[in-house]
C-alpha cells in the first residue's frame, strides 16, 4: 500500500514540478495549433516557445531526480531501466531543440521545398509542428511522472486526448455554424428576401430561388410520400418475409447509397427527354432520392408500434388494412413524420442531382389559376443559385449575397431539421407502450 | 346468421382490402423499378464510350482530353482515391474519438446538448461546405503553403473530412451504443478501469459497426460532389509524385459535375462522362451492400441481446 500513498515530503517533487510541465505543454500545444491560423508574431511566439520548452525540460528532469531520490521503492521507475532512458532521451530531444532555437541554428527563412510538390513547408510551419509533437511528448512525460508510471496515467492521457479531440470537432462544427450567421446576417434584409436577383447576382434578392426550392420540394413530397410510406407499410404490415420484400429490402439500400450526381445523370437521361429542363424534372429526382429515407424511416417507426395493439385490433374483428388504418398509421406517425421532415430538408439542401435542371432566372414562378405552379417551366433554386454566385465571386463581388444565401439556406434546413428533433424528442417522452 | 356475415358490405370490404393491398404492393415494387432504371439509363448511356474507346483504354488511360477524345480514368481514379483517404483519416481522427466522448465519457446534460446538435450539423447541405473551403480554407492553405493555387487535393480531403464527422460519430456511437451492457459491466466486475474496458471489449466488439460506418463513409465521400468541385481545382491529371497532394486535380463526381454543362448531349464527351457515373454507381453500390453484409452479420451475432 506504500506506493499509492503520497507523502507530504515528496509531494513537491512527485506532484508539483510535472504539474508545471503538464501546463507548459498544454500551454505549447493551444499555441502551436493556434500559430499558423491566426499568423501571430512569429519572433515573440519563438521566443516564447523556447522558454516552455527550457522550462519543461528542467521540471521534468528535477522532479524525476527528486522523486526518485524521495522515495526509491516507490518509483516503479528504478526497476525498469527502460523507462529511465526513454524520459532521458525525451528530456534530451527538448533541450536539442531549445537549443537549435535558441542558437539561431536555422535560417528563419529557411523553408523546405520537395522536388515536384506545388507547396513549401516554412521554418514557421515546421516548428510549430516540432512544439506540437514536443508538447504531446512532455505531456505523457510529465503525467507519467505525476502517477509514478502506473497504469492510472496512461488511462488519464487517454480521457484526455479523447475529451480534447471531441471539444475539438464541437468547436470546428460550431465554428462552421457561427460563420455563416455571423457573415450572413449584415445581407439579410427585407428586399433581400422579398426581391429577385439583378445584374447576374450583384443587386436583389433571392425571392425567386426561395419560391422554387419551395415548389420544387413540395412536389418532391408530394411524389415521394405516397410511394414510400406505402411501400414502408407493405414491407413491414403486410410482407412479413418472402423474395419481393427481400428484393424491395436490397433496392431500398442500394439506392440509399446512390450519390446524389447519379440521380442527376439519370434525370438528364431519362426525365429531360420527355419533360423538358423543368420544375416537374427537378422534383421526381428530389423525390426520387428522398424515397429510401422515407421507406427506412416509415419502417422503423411501424417496428416501434408493439404487435399487442395490432393482434387488439384483429380480436376485435378488424381487417388488416383497417388495423393499419385506424391503429398502427396513428401511433406511427410522429416517427413517419420526422423521417418526412428530414427527406425534405435534405431535398432542400441538395445541388447536384438537379444543378442541370434549373436555371439562373429571375423570373417568379408562373402560375396557373394563381395559385398552382406550371410545372413545365424552369425555375431557380437557392442551392443553385449560391453555386453560381460561388462561380461569379472572382469576377465580381458578390460575397455578401453569397454570406446572406447562405445563412437563408442553411436556416431553412436547420429549422427543419430541428422541428423534426423536437417532434422525435417530444413523442418519445410521451409515448410508452 | 351466414349470409348476414357475407352481406355486401363485406365483400365490398374484402375487395377493398385486397384493392390497397394490391395498389400497396405497387408502391413497393416501385424502388425495384427505380433502382434498375438509374441502372439501366446510366449503362445505356456509359456502354457506348466503353465500345467505342475499349474498356482497358478508358479506365487505364492516363489522359482526359474531351476535346481530343481522350477519356483516360486513371487521374480521376487515383484523384479521388487521395481524396477519399486524407478525408477517411481526418474523419476518423477526429469523428472516433468524439463517439467514444458521447457513448462512455459525456454526462447524460452533455448528451442531451451534442446529440441533437450533431444531428443537426449532418443536416448542412454540402454547397455551404463548399462555400466556406472556397472563401476561408483555399486562401488559408494558399498562403501558408506558399502555392500557386489553393485548390488542391489537400483543400477537398479536408472539406470531405470535417463534412462527414458528424455522420462518423452518429453511426460510430450507435454501433458503441448497441454493445450489450453485459459485456462492460463483467470487464468493470473483473477490476478493468473504464478505458480498459473500452479498449477490450467495447471497442472489440463494436468492430464490425464501426467497420461497416467507415465504409459507409467511404460511399459518402466518394459520392460528394458539391463541396469537393469547388475546392478540388478540377483539373483532372495524375499528380507528379502521384502522392502531391498539393496538386489540383479532379474526382469522379467533380468532373461529371463541372463538365456535364459544356458536354453536348450526345457527343463522346457527354456518353463518358455517364460511363464515370456508371463506374461510381458501381462502386458506390458494392460498397454498400458490404456495409448491409457487416450489419445483417451483427444482428445475428447480438441477437441474444
Amino acid at each position: 500500500m506504500e506506493t499509492s500513498i503520497i507523502q507530504p515530503k515528496d509531494l513537491y517533487g512527485k506532484f508539483l514540478l510535472p504539474s508545471l510541465a503538464f501546463l507548459a505543454s498544454a500551454l505549447m500545444f493551444l499555441s502551436s495549433i493556434l500559430a499558423l491560423p491566426i499568423q501571430m508574431d512569429v519572433q515573440l511566439i519563438f521566443k516564447f516557445w523556447e522558454a516552455l520548452l527550457l522550462s519543461s525540460a528542467i521540471l521534468l528532469s528535477v522532479s524525476a531526480f527528486r522523486a526518485a531520490r524521495g522515495n526509491p521503492t516507490s518509483i516503479q521507475m528504478i526497476k525498469d531501466p527502460k523507462k529511465i532512458r526513454f524520459l532521458i532521451v525525451d528530456i534530451l530531444l527538448l533541450l536539442t531543440i531549445f537549443l537549435i532555437s535558441f542558437a539561431e541554428l536555422i535560417d528563419p527563412k529557411f523553408a523546405i521545398n520537395f522536388e515536384g510538390l506545388d507547396a513549401t513547408f516554412s521554418y514557421e510551419m515546421i516548428y510549430s509542428l516540432i512544439i506540437f509533437a514536443s508538447s504531446i511528448l512532455i505531456a505523457k512525460d510529465s503525467i507519467d511522472l505525476i502517477y509514478s508510471y502506473h497504469q492510472r496515467g496512461r488511462e488519464v492521457l487517454i480521457v484526455l486526448y479523447i475529451r480534447l479531440f471531441a471539444i475539438i470537432a464541437i468547436l470546428i462544427l460550431g465554428l462552421i455554424f457561427f460563420t455563416i450567421l455571423y457573415k450572413g446576417i449584415g445581407a439579410i434584409s427585407w428586399e433581400f428576401l422579398s426581391q429577385p436577383h439583378s445584374k447576374l447576382g450583384r443587386e436583389g434578392g433571392i425571392v425567386t430561388c426561395i419560391e422554387g426550392t419551395f415548389w420544387a420540394v413540395l412536389i418532391a413530397t408530394l411524389v415521394s410520400a405516397p410511394l414510400g410510406i406505402g411501400s414502408g407499410i407493405y414491407l413491414h404490415e403486410y410482407s412479413k418475409s418472402g423474395r419481393i420484400s427481400r428484393l424491395v429490402t436490397i433496392a431500398v439500400s442500394c439506392l440509399n447509397g446512390v450519390p446524389s450526381i447519379v440521380y442527376g445523370l439519370f434525370g438528364l437521361a431519362l426525365l429531360v427527354p420527355i419533360f423538358g429542363v423543368s420544375l416537374v424534372v427537378g422534383s421526381i429526382i428530389l423525390g426520387l432520392m428522398n424515397l429510401p429515407t422515407i421507406i427506412l424511416t416509415t419502417q422503423e417507426s411501424l417496428k416501434s408500434v408493439p404487435n399487442s395493439l395490432r393482434e387488439g385490433s384483429a380480436a376485435l374483428g378488424a381487417t388488416k388494412w383497417q388495423t393499419v388504418q385506424k391503429i398502427i398509421l396513428p401511433s406511427a406517425m410522429s416517427g413517419i413524420l420526422t423521417g418526412l421532415i428530414v427527406s425534405v430538408a435534405r431535398a432542400a439542401g441538395e445541388t447536384a442531382p438537379i444543378m442541370w435542371i434549373v436555371v439562373f432566372t429571375a423570373a417568379p414562378v408562373e402560375k396557373i389559376y394563381g395559385f398552382i405552379p406550371d410545372v413545365t417551366q424552369p425555375v431557380n433554386n437557392l442551392c443553385f443559385h449560391l453555386l453560381q454566385l460561388i462561380y461569379f465571386m472572382g469576377a465580381w463581388n458578390v460575397e455578401t449575397n453569397a454570406w446572406g444565401t447562405a445563412l437563408v439556406l442553411l436556416g431553412l434546413v436547420l429549422a427543419m431539421n430541428l422541428i423534426a428533433i423536437i417532434i422525435r424528442n417530444h413523442y418519445r417522452k410521451k409515448v410508452s407502450w | 346468421m351466414p349470409q348476414k356475415a357475407f352481406g355486401d358490405k363485406t365483400i365490398w370490404r374484402l375487395y377493398n382490402a385486397r384493392f390497397i393491398e394490391s395498389l400497396l404492393f405497387l408502391t413497393a415494387i416501385s424502388s425495384i423499378v427505380f433502382m434498375l432504371l438509374v441502372f439501366y439509363y446510366l449503362a445505356d448511356n456509359g456502354i457506348q464510350t466503353f465500345r467505342s474507346f475499349g474498356v482497358i483504354d478508358l479506365i487505364f488511360g492516363h489522359k482526359w482530353n474531351p476535346y481530343n477524345n481522350l477519356f483516360g480514368m486513371m487521374p480521376l481514379l487515383v484523384n479521388t482515391l487521395l481524396v477519399t483517404t486524407l478525408a477517411l483519416f481526418i474523419n476518423m481522427l477526429i469523428g472516433i474519438p468524439l463517439a467514444i466522448y458521447l457513448a462512455e465519457y459525456a454526462s447524460p446534460g452533455e448528451k442531451g446538448i451534442l446529440k441533437p446538435a450533431i444531428d443537426l450539423l449532418n443536416g448542412v447541405p454540402s454547397i455551404i461546405y463548399g462555400l466556406l473551403g472556397v472563401i476561408i480554407l483555399v486562401p488559408y492553405l494558399q498562403d501558408s503553403f506558399d502555392m500557386i493555387t489553393g485548390r488542391s487535393i489537400l483543400a477537398g480531403g479536408i472539406v470531405l473530412g470535417i463534412m462527414f464527422i458528424p455522420f462518423m460519430a452518429t453511426i460510430c456511437e450507435d454501433a458503441l451504443h448497441n454493445v450489450p451492457h453485459e459485456f462492460k459491466e463483467g470487464s468493470m466486475a473483473l477490476g478493468a478501469t473504464k478505458w480498459q474496458t473500452i479498449r477490450n471489449i467495447t471497442l472489440p466488439a463494436a468492430s464490425s459497426g464501426i467497420s461497416s460506418a467507415i465504409i459507409l463513409n467511404v460511399g459518402n465521400i466518394v459520392g460528394e460532389t458539391m463541396a469537393v468541385l469547388l475546392v478540388v481545382g478540377n483539373i483532372p491529371k495524375i499528380p507528379t509524385p502521384v502522392v502531391d497532394i498539393f496538386d489540383r486535380g479532379a474526382t469522379f463526381t467533380s468532373i461529371i459535375a463541372g463538365q456535364m454543362g459544356e458536354a453536348a448531349a450526345g457527343s463522346h464527351h457527354f456518353h463518358s462522362l455517364f460511363a464515370v457515373g456508371l463506374i461510381l454507381l458501381v462502386l458506390v453500390t458494392i460498397l454498400s451492400v458490404i456495409a448491409d453484409q457487416i450489419n445483417i452479420r451483427i444482428k445475428k451475432r447480438f441477437g441474444g441481446y
